[in-house]
């Protein structure tokens, strides 16, 4: 955590910080507008973000605002994660603490410069000073140049705290600008105070140091003395400090610091350092505690008058959450909400797919007619347009989660959700907030899997990333659909029940089952952690910003179009091209490859017409398909199938008309009625049926774990930032989706269906 | 009443932070978000499935499981609840 001094020509770099739910990212967006760049530091996977200082802002702060600013430098605003505490003992804190202390961020486009931020605007939740100022006291710590937005000071007034940021100031020697994020208000003095602060022209105040002097003095605890003078060789006190908590969490590897600073802080025993930071952390708070007496907040240790607790600004949400989180009335409603977040990317996305698809059909109906036939026409539709249709299908459905999740995040209600939910979640040994990733898995993997982000644990992120694909998404409908009306007899009833109902239901069921099985092994086994400790703030209600929303799902909708849908587009040419060569050749009759010769022992002579017919035999992907027949023939599928279930790594879905171009019949995801007929009648060599309901309840089987979705491995290689976590769930899920097929047919077998 | 865990402590009963036990860094995380000796703490409510618990200190609400909760010391205040 070297600081490098700043460069003069480059832009005044600004940092934000602040709790979460403080309104942070609101005054972001308003001082920044709408563009900002994305990066993360190594070992490290929460993004920082930044921007430019909106163009208006900027011109109004003019020349005048200081030195460096009569140079003409931009400023550019850093916005950390918003955190309570700079002790890293999670991701989000590590991350925050390295960006005030200057360090390399890679990846993006983010300013990679390595120098701490020119100056620190703290937000402030004036409701919520009584925890708020923990954070304060660090960042003082830092010794950097400060300013203090104090945020919502509207809403506090509301619910009868009365902030006078004069006395704040005078306390803690900083400037204090009182703001409202939702308006803008304070904006531009705020804006202008941090840069003359970053000037650094004016000395701290004398408060302000004597303040730090308190802070990083001596604390008359021995061993915490003791502990950070064998951190003073390599690191600054407020560093120091880090490396202390980080030491007592058992995180050092998130802070990037140098060889020279681990080894002295893992020097320290971890009881010790648990202590020594524990300690530091008592003191923060009597400073926080004086600061609140001063305000005139409270006598009593927390800003309360009296002994009992209060929290005014909570008032009105805890009314509110007496029918929210009640018992009975907040687990209806949470179904209800869960059921509406669920629809909207199950059904509401169907009009806006069905568009992109139509659009792709018209894109592709057009190219061919210009190109004319050929290969390079099949490359650009097959292949290309087929390919960008395949990203931008997506898009619908990554949106309408992004808006409910940003809606009910910014409401304070997702707090409220894993608040209810987290019992069932810690059973699997995940945080409640596991739970809305795994629901939204149901509609379609690739939100589901972006939705995690969320959860703030790396490894229970991981844990819950590898359990989203088990979940019964969207795309398997289809093939479900098609297996149970060409097999069963559908029009039979179990008592009330449909019998392809019961078998639809069964096999979410088992998917369900199975995700939660997973995630449990997984936590307890290659992604052993404890259950992660919920401690979770649950914010006062507010309005949500649809604003903040809306570039919520921007972000989310341009970050998955453009790192996944690089390399979906890319396997999509792939896949196309291996589906595609080489041609069959010109004439039936004209002796085919071998392994078509081979399919021509086992079918009959109207059958092979048929196969021959369909080009997509003759490809090495139809080869394929042939050459793996002995493997499947256990699991009861033939050749057909396995070329159907190559076709479908494109997308599940695409099964279906795979297995139609094998029948030869066109078209067969828009109607698959000549499909079913097709499957239903197919006889095999000895005159019985070739797909028998057993095995089509173990192709069932198949389609539920295996992961053959090319565009989940591509979204989790960019969640996971590796090739090496994709990899292996794509084998895991496919190897077990196979002995559990296999398992599955040969047990019906054993006990005489077939 | 006597010192208890804030697990054990009723729902509306007011009490202080004793102490938070514990070798683990989830000791660190409850003394950085407020948990300290000397702050006033109330239990709001329990969720639905009797687990987590909402608590009331420092002008906020925040969630702990009853496993978490119980690694605070509290003691009730003297008087009975409002």
């Amino acid at each position: 955590m070297n600081a490098v001094p700043s460069d003069p020509g480059a832009p005044l770099r600004l940092a934000l910080c602040g709790n979460p739910n403080v309104g942070k990212t609101s005054l972001f967006n308003g001082l920044t507008g709408a563009r900002h760049r994305v990066g993360n530091y190594a070992g490290v996977t929460v993004e920082l973000r930044e921007a430019d200082l909106r163009v208006d802002l900027r011109a109004e702060l003019g020349a005048g605002a200081g030195p460096k600013l009569s140079e003409g430098r931009s400023v550019t605003i850093v916005d950390l994660p918003g955190t309570y505490s700079l002790t890293p003992v999670a991701e989000d804190e590590a991350v925050a603490l390295r960006g005030l202390c200057g360090e390399r961020i890679e990846g993006g486009d983010l300013d990679q410069r390595a120098s701490p931020p020119d100056s620190v605007i703290l937000v402030l939740d004036a409701a919520n000073l009584a925890r708020n100022l923990y954070l304060a006291v660090q960042v003082i710590e830092l010794g950097l140049p400060l300013v203090i937005a104090l945020n919502m000071i509207d809403v506090a007034a509301e619910a009868g705290i009365e902030v006078d940021p004069e006395v704040l100031s005078r306390e803690l020697g900083v400037p204090v600008i009182p703001t409202i994020g939702r308006t803008g208000a304070g904006e531009l003095a705020l804006i202008r105070a941090a840069v003359i602060a970053a000037d650094g022209e004016a000395p701290p105040s004398s408060t302000l140091l004597a303040l730090r002097q308190r802070l990083l003095g001596a604390s008359g605890d021995a061993a915490v003395d003791e502990a950070l003078a064998s951190l003073a060789a390599v690191a600054s006190p407020a560093a120091a400090r880090g490396l202390l908590g980080a030491r007592a969490a058992g995180t050092i590897e998130l802070l990037g610091a140098s060889l020279a600073a681990v080894a002295a802080a893992e020097a320290i025993a971890s009881d010790v350092a648990l202590d020594a930071a524990s300690a530091l952390a008592i003191d923060r708070y009597r400073e926080v505690d004086r600061l609140v007496a001063q305000l005139g907040l409270g006598r009593a240790p927390g800003g309360d008058r009296a002994s009992s607790s209060s929290a005014p600004a909570m008032d009105r949400s805890e009314r509110l959450d007496r029918v929210l989180t009640h018992r009975f009335f907040g687990l209806l409603i949470f179904i209800a909400v869960m059921g509406l977040l669920f629809t909207s990317i199950f059904a509401w996305a169907e009009p806006a797919m069905g568009l992109i698809e139509a659009l792709i059909g018209w894109l592709s109906g057009g190219a061919r007619g210009i190109l004319g036939d050929g290969v390079f026409t099949d490359l650009v539709v097959d292949g290309v347009i087929a390919g960008v249709g395949n990203v931008l299908v997506f898009i619908p459905q990554i949106a309408l989660l992004f808006l409910f999740v940003g809606l009910l995040e910014d409401s304070g209600y997702m707090a409220r959700a894993a608040f209810l939910i987290d019992r069932l979640m810690a059973k699997v040994g995940l945080h409640g907030k596991a739970f809305v990733p795994l629901l939204s898995g149901y509609a379609c993997a690739i939100p589901a899997i972006m939705g995690t982000r969320t959860i703030s644990s790396w490894r229970d992120r991981l844990v819950t990333i590898l359990m989203i694909p088990y979940m019964s998404c969207s795309a398997r409908l289809p093939i479900y659909v098609l297996l149970i009306a060409a097999l069963f007899p559908t029009d039979q009833a179990v008592g009330p029940f449909n019998i392809g109902g019961l078998i639809l239901l069964g096999m979410y069921l088992l998917s369900t089952i199975s995700a939660l099985a997973v995630g449990a092994i997984y936590k307890r086994t290659i992604l052993r952690s404890p259950t992660p400790p919920l401690v979770l703030e649950l914010p006062p209600y507010r309005l949500p910003r649809l604003r903040n929303t809306l570039l919520l799902v921007y972000d989310r909708t341009m970050d998955f179009v453009r790192q996944a849908g690089t390399v979906i587009l890319a396997m999509t040419v792939v896949l196309w091209a291996l589906l595609s060569f080489p041609k069959p050749p010109a004439s039936a009759d004209a002796p085919g490859p071998t392994a078509t010769t081979e399919a021509a022992d086992r079918a009959d002579a109207a059958e092979l017409a048929d196969a021959a017919d369909a080009a997509i035999v003759h490809s090495f992907g139809g080869r394929v398909g042939l050459a793996i027949e002995p493997a499947l023939t256990p699991m009861g599928q033939d050749w057909r199938i396995g070329i159907a279930i190559l076709g479908s790594f494109a997308a599940r879905e695409v099964m279906v008309s795979t297995l139609g171009l094998v029948y030869g019949i066109e078209g067969a995801d828009d109607d698959d009625r000549p499909l079913r007929e097709v499957l239903r009648s197919a006889e095999n060599d000895e005159g019985g049926r070739r797909y028998t309901p057993l095995g089509g309840l173990a192709l069932m089987v198949f389609y539920v774990y295996a992961c053959l979705c090319m565009s989940t491995v591509a979204v989790v290689r960019r969640e996971t930032r590796s090739w090496r976590w994709p990899i292996f769930m794509f084998l895991s899920m496919t190897i077990f989706a196979y002995v559990a097929a296999v398992a599955v047919y040969q047990a019906g077998l054993l006990l005489g269906y077939g | 009443m006597s010192p208890c865990s804030l697990a054990e402590l009723p729902i509306g009963v007011d009490a202080r932070i004793v102490d938070v036990r514990g070798a683990d860094s989830l000791r660190l995380r409850l003394l950085e978000m407020g948990f300290v000796p000397g702050t006033a703490v109330r239990v709001i409510k329990r969720a639905p499935f009797g687990d987590p618990l909402e608590l009331r200190l420092r002008g906020g609400h925040i969630s702990l499981r009853a496993a978490e909760a119980a690694r605070v010391a509290v003691e009730p205040a003297q008087r009975e609840p409002a």
